[in-house]
């Protein structure tokens, strides 16, 4: 048929087409390996740890991108997942581990299975249902959490022995830096890769149409427990590479504040958007920084600027910035 | 353990509950009308509480004092509903959740602007500090009584409210189907700026009776909007019958955890295990509830909506 | 009823409460056979195709497809095992292309969906897929428009072809010509007459014109029960029938 074959190069072109705007953040990447090797001849060693700290809260706001953004699960319970890699990892160094690799693989796999179990009870409910839902498991690990005398309790735990990094102990002092900058690159090049993938157009598709993708033949719930369990395991991931940055982990990094503000942190970047959840984690992130160091109430800025992204920009800020194009 | 001290704490959680309905009560309403999730509902509870201690204690007067709460915290949400809440009815959840923790972010510093970032004492009434002997063996606080009288006479009022008045009917009819509401000429709109401002009164009220109980600071509403939260989703978002049943076994079942589980478990468990497991499990106790609840009603004990 | 009907359901039932939506209905669809299901609004069409669909559970009665027992299967599953069905209200990716719409419905046919890394764009026999589809319901020339501003009528076919994509051997078409002007009505029962090559299918339809003009047999539904079953010149005699549409009101 001349008319199909006409229209099909065509067709798969958009998604090949060399992209500036897809370029974009990959160069914002690159320069912020450089922030270690510059950062010091200008006094701001500060600000190393400070970018390794939002490169973290970028994975677990990439995380709960795919489920929220992709998937239209609205979950409140997300710093759970990122509670229970941190406790992971805390309880294998207690064990006796080293290795930062080992350990954080095993708070990747606790966010998986943790993930895997409350999601199967989750996501049998709708709506506000499942956003209490995923809200108490998140505060049963935080009341765990709270009577775990072993790992401290209401007071936290500290890591006090740095974790081995294999080889690269010792290459450089910041080398925990680029470790983390590499991992959150490979979990956005994942997500981004995703959203193109099979499976991310039939998650899309549950979110815009769950009782239609039921009815061309997907296995909506099968494919919605897949995506929250993944995502459980980079937010796991996220908790422990959290753990080795701060040498310490509570409670506190469960409290139900911390899963909303993944929630804003997202929506405000740009739920669905590509770069969406690091760029929100970024704007979040800055801001507040900026505005502790002027001020003793740097809370109420923030929330003036939620309300503004609900009534203005609902759509959040990498949507301004996009390009519109047929896919909408 | 004696049957004295098993009195004691159901009292306690007796108490607890009926300040969690007080709070519930107008949360579901607002759930149940417009559908709009009030994370900011808790701020209320914060500003009753604040406004409540520093005016009992700069006026001598708790019962002015707990007016005075009331009335500006009502006026203080009816300007937040005017400006922000009312435009968020025909939004999504997840817009809700964004804008009313914005609210909260911004309520948490105009306490801290205005009363600094510690916690603050708030005074026991004079006349109610001391203990009224309830039982022989049964000393009991007399403002813990107080608290009891002034949650079931607020729960009765809201029930006569409710279920045998106009203002009630229309509430109720808004409740379980709106459209059909709006249809009948029910002016859900007008109903809805009603119901939030009774639900910011309860609110206030329960902070303000809270308040020399408890901790007054800065959190304190993002500490029991979640107990509020599960109270609503155990009763029936909309029901305020099923938020008071809710509410009570909420109360019952987190008291009775944190005074008889660890010993409980210290009598058959290690115990170095039980002193971990004992306040793990009282704190989970009232999410396995809802978990359990939601299992076989999973609208709620009391569905609003047929 | 022959035990080699393609498409057997006994005695279902459905209760709402204390209503009894769905009173121990007998139905069977044969291969190659349009079988058109009316009645009044309110006889419980719409609860039926959900029954045989899946999207709402079964109170009693059994369902069968080509042998194969639906029963127990979850909506996806009775898809896989060749029921597919359209919705009354359409039911498309309103925010997609046509293009990705068709995409999606291939998909799901063709390959594990749990394929995380490659790209979708990237698979040859998915776009031809897509392509056939809408040379099908003669949407070729629509691919890169978005769903949601298609005219009426063709996102009806849209529709129709996400149906198609899953190649079922029954059709469940819920109500294909509703909302229709008269143009895009004959173009639909073209359409549908085109399939019956392709699949057997149960068309419920309130247009009279249509399924008399379409259908090899007629069942006709009151308060939950089948009232009524033979061919079209059976159905337009019987006395029962006529009251029944008579007695309520008359759709167009």
């Amino acid at each position: 048929m001349t008319q199909s074959e006409r229209i099909a190069p065509s067709a798969t072109v958009p998604a090949r087409r060399f992209d500036a705007a897809g370029i974009l953040p990959w160069a914002v990447f690159a320069l912020l390996a450089a922030v270690p090797l510059i950062a010091p001849h200008f006094g701001l060693e500060y600000y190393v740890g400070f970018v390794r700290h939002m490169l973290i809260v970028a994975i677990a706001a990439t995380s709960l991108n795919v489920i929220l953004g992709y998937g239209g699960m609205v979950a409140l319970g997300h710093a759970g997942f990122v509670g229970v890699g941190a406790y992971a990892a805390v309880a294998l160094v207690e064990a006796g581990v080293g290795s930062a690799w080992l350990a954080w693989g095993g708070a990747l796999a606790a966010g998986a299975v943790f993930a895997a179990l409350t999601g199967a009870v989750s996501l049998r409910t709708r709506g506000v249902y499942f956003l209490m839902i995923t809200l108490a498991f998140a505060q049963m690990l935080y009341y765990l959490a709270v009577s775990l005398r072993t790992y401290g309790g209401d007071d936290g735990y500290g890591l006090y022995t740095p974790l081995s990094l294999g080889w690269l102990d010792g290459v450089h002092g910041d080398v925990f830096y680029w470790v983390v900058l590499a991992l959150a690159a490979l979990v956005f090049a994942l997500a981004s890769r995703l959203a193109v993938s099979r499976f991310g157009h039939a998650l899309m598709g549950i979110r815009d149409n769950e009782t239609r993708m039921a009815a061309l033949g997907y296995p909506v719930y099968r494919i919605k427990l897949a995506a929250f369990t993944g995502a459980g395991a980079l937010a796991g991931l996220a908790g422990g590479l959290l753990a080795s940055h701060n040498a310490f982990v509570s409670p506190s990094l469960m409290h139900w504040t911390e899963s909303a503000t993944l929630l804003v942190m997202v929506v405000l970047g740009g739920r669905g958007r590509r770069w969406g959840a690091p760029l929100g984690v970024a704007i979040w992130y800055t801001l507040a920084e900026v505005l502790k160091i002027n001020t003793e109430y740097w809370h109420w800025p923030l929330g003036l600027m939620l309300l503004l992204v609900v009534f203005l920009a609902p759509r959040g800020v990498a949507a301004l910035f996009e390009r519109r194009r047929g896919e909408g | 353990m004696d049957a004295i001290f098993i009195f004691e704490q159901l009292l306690n959680g007796l108490g607890y509950g009926l300040m969690l309905f007080l709070l519930a009560a107008g949360l579901t309403l607002v759930f149940g009308i417009m559908d709009t999730m009030n994370l900011a509902h808790g701020s209320l509870y914060m500003a009753g509480a604040y406004i409540a201690a520093k005016v009992h204690e700069a006026s001598g007067s708790f019962v002015g004092a707990v007016a005075v709460a009331i009335a500006l915290t009502v006026l203080v949400a009816a300007v937040v509903e005017v400006l922000v809440i009312r435009r968020l009815y025909a939004r999504d959840h997840l817009a809700q959740v964004l804008a009313t923790f914005g609210l909260i972010l911004i309520a948490d510093d105009a306490v801290r602007a205005i009363w600094g970032p510690s916690p603050i004492l708030a005074p026991t009434p004079a006349a109610l500090a001391g203990p009224v002997q309830l039982l022989p063996e049964l000393p009991y606080p007399a403002y813990r009584l107080v608290l009891l009288g002034a949650g079931l006479a607020v729960a009765v009022g809201l029930y006569v409210l409710v279920n045998h008045t106009r203002t009630g009917m229309l509430v109720r009819a808004g409740a379980s189907n709106r459209v059909m509401a709006e249809y009948m000429g029910v002016r859900v709109g007008r109903v809805f700026s009603f119901v939030f401002a009774l639900g910011a009164a309860l609110a206030a009220l329960a902070g303000a009776l809270m308040g020399p109980i408890g901790a007054v600071q800065i959190g304190m509403g993002e500490a029991i909007l979640i107990p509020a939260l599960v109270v609503i989703v155990i009763g029936g978002i909309g029901s305020v019958r099923g938020a008071f049943v809710a509410a009570l076994l909420v109360g019952l079942v987190d008291t009775a955890g944190r005074a008889f589980l660890p010993p409980a478990l210290r009598a058959v468990l290690p115990p170095s295990l039980a002193a971990d497991l004992g306040p793990a499990l009282a704190g989970i106790a009232m999410y396995v509830l809802m978990a359990a609840v939601l299992a076989f009603k999973p609208a709620g004990l009391f569905p609003a909506r047929a | 009823m022959s035990a080699a009907s393609l498409f057997q359901a006994r005695g279902l039932v459905k209760r709402f409460g204390g209503l009894l939506a769905t009173d121990h209905v007998d139905l069977a669809v044969e291969k190659g056979e349009i079988h058109a299901l009316i009645g009044p609004n309110g006889a419980g069409k719409s609860t039926l195709v959900n029954l045989i669909s899946g999207l709402l559970p079964l109170d009693g009665g059994s369902l069968s497809l080509d042998g194969v027992e639906l029963t127990g299967l979850a909506p996806h599953q009775r898809v896989r095992a060749g029921l597919s069905r359209c919705f009354q209200v359409t039911s498309v990716f309103g925010h997609d292309t046509v293009l990705d719409n068709l995409l999606l419905a291939a998909q799901a046919h063709a390959g594990s969906s749990f394929r995380f890394l490659s790209r979708r764009s990237a698979e040859k026999e998915l776009m031809d897929t897509a392509l056939a589809l809408a040379e099908t319901v003669d949407l070729a020339g629509a691919l890169h428009r978005i769903a949601g501003t298609l005219p009426h009528g063709a996102q009806r076919k849209l529709d129709v072809a996400l149906a198609l994509a899953a190649r079922p051997r029954l059709l469940l078409l819920d109500e294909p010509m509703a909302g229709m002007g008269p143009e895009d009505s004959l173009q639909m029962v073209a359409l549908i007459e085109k399939l019956r090559a392709q699949t057997a299918i149960l068309l419920i339809e309130h247009d009279m014109d249509a399924v008399f003009q379409l259908a090899d047999r007629v069942s006709v539904l009151d308060y939950g029960r089948v009232l009524a079953s033979g061919d079209v010149d059976y159905i337009k005699g019987h006395p029962e029938v006529q009251a029944v549409y008579l007695g309520t009101d008359t759709e167009t």
